[in-house]
């Protein structure tokens, strides 16, 4: 991270090596188009080298930041695009139960992530897809599923937690 | 907002779905609450996890190449002499400090010193930026940590316009962000120009007003700033001053580089 906060180039080739293609896949999900993706990716890295000074490594992972940064340029983009107060995403696919055999290379964070979700329950895994991916409220699901809202955000919120303890538990282990 | 209204929030704060104004709201809340703060933070990286378990999807080949290049090229701007903005960053945070911010005091020593110089139209820049510096090096410090003060100079948009300018930006993360604007050389007794009306803006598009300069002195200077309660500055660098007419006078970008405070 001193590297990036210098604008050195080296650290933002290692930065890049490492989390271009979640953020890519992440900006192509979300936008559903390459071009559009590629815009974002080029904007997270460039927001990341801006507040670089705000990073803390006491306070979160540096694949967190750069996610959320992510997630959230491209919320503020699709409400720029259509206007309205909060993100219309597009709808994906669930997210996969457990860890697939199609990638061609390891990614450590993809690794974590898929074994952290399959500590969830199917239902709890489509709850947060309808939100992440989906740009569903608590309220539009509460609606749509014609169920309190209040079950609806214990629900996230739940199913949020037991995501955070399966990481906690996998940075502990050994 | 209270503790418990923002932590009913947190789980769709995290996952991108609150509307504009209550994500605004418990932003500002999650400022100076640490306990709502750390619940944030956790939440957060737990729905950063469900991104990450996408399969990834191949990179556009060159999309490095073009990523290191943005950011060398913001790295690289003008004005971004790192002794150029310590030296800003320390006077204007220990003006800020020191006397609880007597902005409209400074501001009108400011336009007399200003008024001192508009010499030579091809100078007026540089100049404008000098002087500022020069100003803000005056006042007195010392420097509340973790405070960034960013500087750039204001050109001209458009061959037969005149004049030039600079805005200074001060980004907190404990404070509000604020961004003061100066112009110098504009064409006094062109009345049907003003008010001159500023924005800031960020590369997403995003336009912040900052105000209007609704007169200008002898040697068409002039100048607004403007304290911003809600928004944080951190990526707004694009400075447009646009004439009554509509049409953009000025415009210049503040260098956002990050800098360490001098040791």
């Amino acid at each position: 991270m001193e590297g990036l906060l210098a604008g050195n180039e080296d650290a933002v080739r290692a930065l890049y090596a490492r989390f271009a293609r979640p953020i890519f896949t992440l900006g192509l999900r979300l936008l559903g188009s390459r071009e559009a993706a590629e815009e974002l990716t080029q904007d997270v890295f460039l927001a990341a080298w801006r507040k670089a000074s705000r990073f803390d490594p006491n306070r979160g992972r540096l694949s967190t930041w750069l996610m959320t940064i992510a997630h959230n340029l491209a919320v503020d983009r699709l409400r720029r695009e259509t206007g309205v107060t909060r993100p219309r995403l597009v709808l994906v696919e669930e997210l996969p139960e457990t860890p697939g055999a199609e990638e061609d290379e390891p990614f450590l964070e993809r690794d974590i992530a898929l074994r952290a979700l399959a500590s969830l329950s199917q239902a709890e895994r489509g709850l947060l897809a309808r939100a992440y991916f989906g740009g569903l409220t608590a309220r539009d699901i509460a609606e749509a599923d014609g169920i309190p809202l209040g079950t609806v955000k214990t629900r996230l919120r739940t199913a949020l937690i037991k995501v955070r303890r399966a990481n906690q538990d996998k940075e502990r282990a050994p | 907002m209270t503790c418990v209204e923002v932590r009913e929030l947190l789980p769709e704060f995290a996952v991108g779905v609150l509307s504009v104004e209550d994500r605004e709201a418990v932003e500002r809340h999650l400022g100076w609450c640490a306990g709502c703060r750390k619940e944030a933070a956790e939440l957060g990286a737990a729905a950063a996890t469900v991104a990450f378990a996408l399969a990834p999807e191949p990179v556009p080949q060159g999309l490095g190449d073009r990523v290191v290049g943005r950011v060398r090229q913001a790295a690289g701007a003008p004005g971004s002499s790192r002794r150029v903005r310590v030296t800003a960053a320390l006077a204007l945070a220990g003006l800020v400090a020191v006397f609880g911010l007597g902005w409209g005091a400074v501001m009108a020593g400011r336009a007399d010193r200003f008024a001192d110089r508009a010499a030579i139209a091809e100078s007026r820049r540089t100049a404008a930026l000098e002087q500022f510096q020069r100003v803000l090096a005056s006042l007195p410090r010392p420097v509340p940590e973790q405070r960034e003060t960013f500087l750039g100079q204001l050109a001209p948009a458009a061959p037969d316009v005149q004049g030039g300018g600079a805005a200074l930006e001060i980004v907190s993360p404990t404070h509000l962000d604020m961004l003061i604007v100066m112009v110098s050389g504009l064409h006094p007794a062109d009345l049907e120009a003003l008010p001159y009306r500023v924005t800031l803006a960020d590369d997403a598009g995003r336009v912040l007003r900052v105000g209007q300069i609704a007169e200008l002195d002898a040697d068409g200077s002039g100048d607004v700033f403007r304290q911003f309660d809600h928004t944080d500055l951190t990526g707004y660098t694009l400075v447009t001053v646009m004439d009554a007419r509509g049409h953009i006078a000025l415009t210049g970008r503040v260098d956002q580089t990050p800098v360490s405070p001098a040791p």
